[in-house]
């Protein structure tokens, strides 16, 4: 079916309505804005678009640039969902979708930065509060008025250079998905003229994408129905019903009273079987979409309306959560958010091939930072394929493989791994009594009158393996090197988990000392959250630096990475000292301002590291492009998988 | 529980009742001679004009207490030289999986008539035993050789 739709002649795929190319930004925008509007009027768009497609014809072989353009339009237009300025993206709270701090970050561009920064984060708390209510309300998604597109386009141009560590990104909350789904299937219900069941079952037989359903069932209904698990015939709505004589054969009952249901297929089985299947495939395996008749070898689909006329409404209700996260999944442009009971789901446009180019870092409204490529904790600057390597890399044993090829050698005959732990160069290998020199490598008893003092040391085959010898350790250490600070950065950060509840501690004992009021011993708080987010990002800049080739630009980024970890460590200082220091004024100032200078300091390194990836003018000792990693020739080749032979599914 | 009783049952009338030609199926009779309608003996003849023409193959038919919510498990005994067929004897068949095409509608006698269209026509895309697969892709001539042989041994009465 796929080749089929491709081979479709252009003006066939032109006449229809909804593939203009600026379509995708419309379309998302009135789903958006569809909660607002009463719903006699929320027909209309749809209508629009179906008798205004005639320009698309000449636009499309210009299909991708304009689709680009658009894209561009849109980001401008939504400022909030990824904040222009640098400082609301390192305070972690730059989910907050609001006017207000739509001023407070274009305020944070002037000069006095760390006070601005204040007062934007006691915005963002206040905001937090409220934000539960606010958020449900669709009028807060509206990035579509006018004044938030000047403004956007304003942030824009402002912000030219720091456009690389913007990515695009939505946040959804599960009755905005379900809105949207909603709105789908409303749109496919009344053009196709189908039910709303049925154009449920489509729309995720074709995976959301309604143009492609559209275009198909106009070009070959039947087809499209039928692959989709629909019946051709328009039958009466589904019911329970007592049919004389009847019986089920699935449990081969024949009662007078029996209750029986059947879909439009006809296939009719009892209620009591129906339940008992439907339970199974809900409850058992998880399956909701694609739940066919009981019949064998029928392939019709049951609805949504059937099954809550069956099932017990806690069964339904696990039924309806499945279908809800089918559409999530189906759609690659959508994330589930990975934060433990959150139920949110994110939407990034940033495809799979554009990892290595960027490092798709999003927040949740729960706070929680993490990379919609890779779904992995926030690891800025270093892109998902060298974090994954980088985990495989600490998790896995390829450097015990290093250990042991630093420390031991092989048994010249059978092969044992020998470890020398003291004693002379006359070697017995205990499995297979073979006696050989620990410097040569050669049979011992070739060494004639030179015993214990190995006279062939400096031939060619004995610096061969020291050679090789001394690679691997320069290697292994290379790795400790950067494991060691990754490691330490990880640590501190996994120990800051409870900075939270000490800074709040810290917070009231100052008051209490100092008095000082709530607001102004803020700083605080501001201060462990960028000691917590320097931190991981720190701890990133070493596993990323680990793969680096060395040249300039990792000159410059290991000076960058220098220059915050050291305001790092110095603001962690200061933040340590005893509640009494923390009262005199000219330390509160100097934390402020050391809390500034690491937030600018990791933004700088971020963007400086996200353009040069962009542009592609990072030099890797890797290659980042192909899979398999560069694998070091030190590494002792003697153990290898022994591939068996797979039997079975 | 009830439920799996009254099927294999109305299963049994039925197969008593009508059956395909050269098969057979019937409940085992436990230690103490009672019919255990839970563990079927089954013969499933090889396809005419096939090389498995004149073969009888014995099948050992299993049902779980959630049958027909679940499948029965299908085992040649002694396990049979085939792709499909693991090296326990259990049959490997998209209607006798759960996850896949397996319906509480299924009969007996669709799965019978199921299994003997999968001598003939087994499916590459899930092997269950290297022997029979890797003979099946690369030397068809021996892989017939053996088949034959395994009728043989396995002829019909």
């Amino acid at each position: 079916m796929l080749t089929k739709i491709d081979a479709l002649p252009p003006f066939q795929a032109l006449a229809h309505p909804l593939r203009n190319p600026g379509g995708e930004s419309k379309i998302f925008t009135r789903l958006l804005k569809a909660g607002t509007i009463p719903p006699q009027t929320r027909k209309r768009p749809s209508a629009e678009a179906t008798t205004s497609p005639i320009s698309d014809d000449t636009t499309r072989p210009n299909k991708k640039p304009q689709l680009a353009s658009a894209g561009k339009h849109h980001h401008h237009q939504g400022p909030e969902a990824a904040p222009p300025t640098p400082l609301t993206t390192t305070n972690g709270n730059d989910s907050s979708h609001s006017d207000i701090d739509l001023a407070a970050a274009d305020a944070m561009d002037s000069d006095d930065d760390f006070m601005s920064n204040l007062s934007s984060e006691e915005d963002m708390m206040m905001q937090e509060d409220d934000s539960e209510n606010d958020m449900s309300n669709p009028e807060d998604f509206d990035f579509d008025d006018e004044p938030d597109l000047d403004a956007g386009i304003k942030d824009s141009q402002q912000n030219k250079k720091r456009n690389y560590l913007d990515i695009d990104f939505k946040v959804y909350r599960p009755e905005d998905i379900q809105k949207q789904q909603d709105d789908l299937v409303d749109e496919v219900n009344m053009i196709l003229d189908i039910s709303k069941e049925e154009a449920a079952i489509l729309l995720r037989h074709f995976r959301w994408n309604r143009e492609r359903l559209i275009e198909d069932y106009m070009d070959k209904p039947r087809q499209v129905l039928d692959a989709a698990g629909l019946a051709q015939t328009a039958a009466d709505k589904p019911r329970l019903q007592v049919i004389p004589g009847f019986m089920c054969d699935i449990c081969c009952e024949d009662g007078d009273n029996l209750q029986s249901f059947a879909i439009k297929c006809g296939h009719r089985y009892c209620v009591d079987c129906y339940r008992q299947y439907l339970s199974q495939k809900i409850r058992e395996e998880g399956e909701a979409a694609r739940i066919q008749c009981p019949s064998d070898g029928c392939n019709l689909i049951i609805d949504a309306r059937s099954l809550d006329l069956l099932v017990t409404p806690e069964l339904a209700d696990r039924y309806h959560e499945l279908l809800m996260r089918t559409y999530v999944e189906d759609k690659e442009t959508l994330k589930w958010c990975p934060s433990p009971d959150c139920a949110n789901a994110i939407e990034c446009g940033v495809k799979k091939k554009d990892l290595t180019k960027v490092v798709p870092t999003v927040s949740c409204l729960c706070g929680h930072r993490f990379c919609f490529g890779c779904i992995y904790t926030d690891h800025q600057p270093a892109p998902c394929d060298l974090v994954k390597r980088w985990l495989k890399k600490c998790a896995d044993d390829s450097e015990t493989a290093n250990w042991i090829s630093a420390n031991t050698k092989e048994c010249p005959k059978c092969n044992s791994t020998i470890e020398k732990n003291g004693g002379c160069n006359h070697m017995t290998c205990r499995k297979c009594k073979y006696e050989f020199c620990w410097m040569c490598m050669g049979l011992w008893s070739e060494h004639g009158t030179s015993w214990y003092n190995c006279n062939r040391f400096e031939e060619k085959s004995g610096s061969e393996a020291r050679d090789a010898q001394a690679k691997s350790r320069v290697s292994l250490e290379r790795y400790l090197h950067y494991y060691n600070r990754y490691h330490n950065h990880e640590q501190s950060a996994r120990l800051d988990k409870d900075l939270y509840v000490k800074t709040e501690k810290k917070m009231v004992e100052l008051q209490k000392q100092s008095g000082m009021s709530w607001i102004e011993v803020q700083y605080l708080q501001s201060a462990s959250q960028a000691l917590q987010t320097c931190r991981q990002t720190l701890m990133w800049t070493y596993a990323f630096a680990f793969y680096l080739a060395r040249n300039n630009l990792t000159e410059i980024f290991e000076s960058n990475q220098k220059d915050l970890e050291m305001a790092v460590e110095n603001l962690s200082e200061m933040f340590e000292k005893p509640v009494q220091d923390l009262a005199q004024p000219g330390l509160k100032v100097d934390i402020m301002d050391k809390t500034a200078y690491c937030n600018k300091r990791r933004v700088i390194l971020l963007e400086d590291t996200a353009e040069n990836l962009q542009k592609g003018k990072w030099t890797f000792n890797i290659d980042l492009t192909s899979g398999a990693p560069v694998v070091s020739p030190s590494v002792n080749p003697g153990v290898t998988a022994n591939p068996g032979t797979s039997s079975g599914r | 529980m009830a439920l799996c009783q009254n099927r294999l049952q109305e299963e049994r009338k039925q197969w008593r009742k009508d059956h395909p030609f050269g098969f057979y199926a019937r409940p085992q009779k436990n230690q103490q001679g009672v019919l255990d309608l839970k563990i079927w003996e089954c013969g499933i003849p090889g396809k005419e004009k096939t090389i498995w023409e004149g073969g009888l193959f014995k099948l050992v038919v299993t049902f779980p207490d959630e049958y027909p919510t679940k499948p029965p498990k299908c085992k040649f005994v002694p396990p049979l030289f085939h792709p499909n067929v693991y090296p326990s004897g259990t049959v490997c068949l998209s209607i006798l999986n759960e996850e896949e095409a397996w319906k509480p509608a299924i009969t007996m006698k669709q799965i019978l008539l199921g299994i003997q269209d999968l001598l003939n026509d087994p499916n590459p895309e899930s092997p269950a035993q290297a022997e029979a697969y890797n003979l099946f892709k690369k030397d068809r001539v021996e892989y017939e050789r053996r088949i034959k042989r395994v009728v043989r041994e396995n002829a019909a009465p």
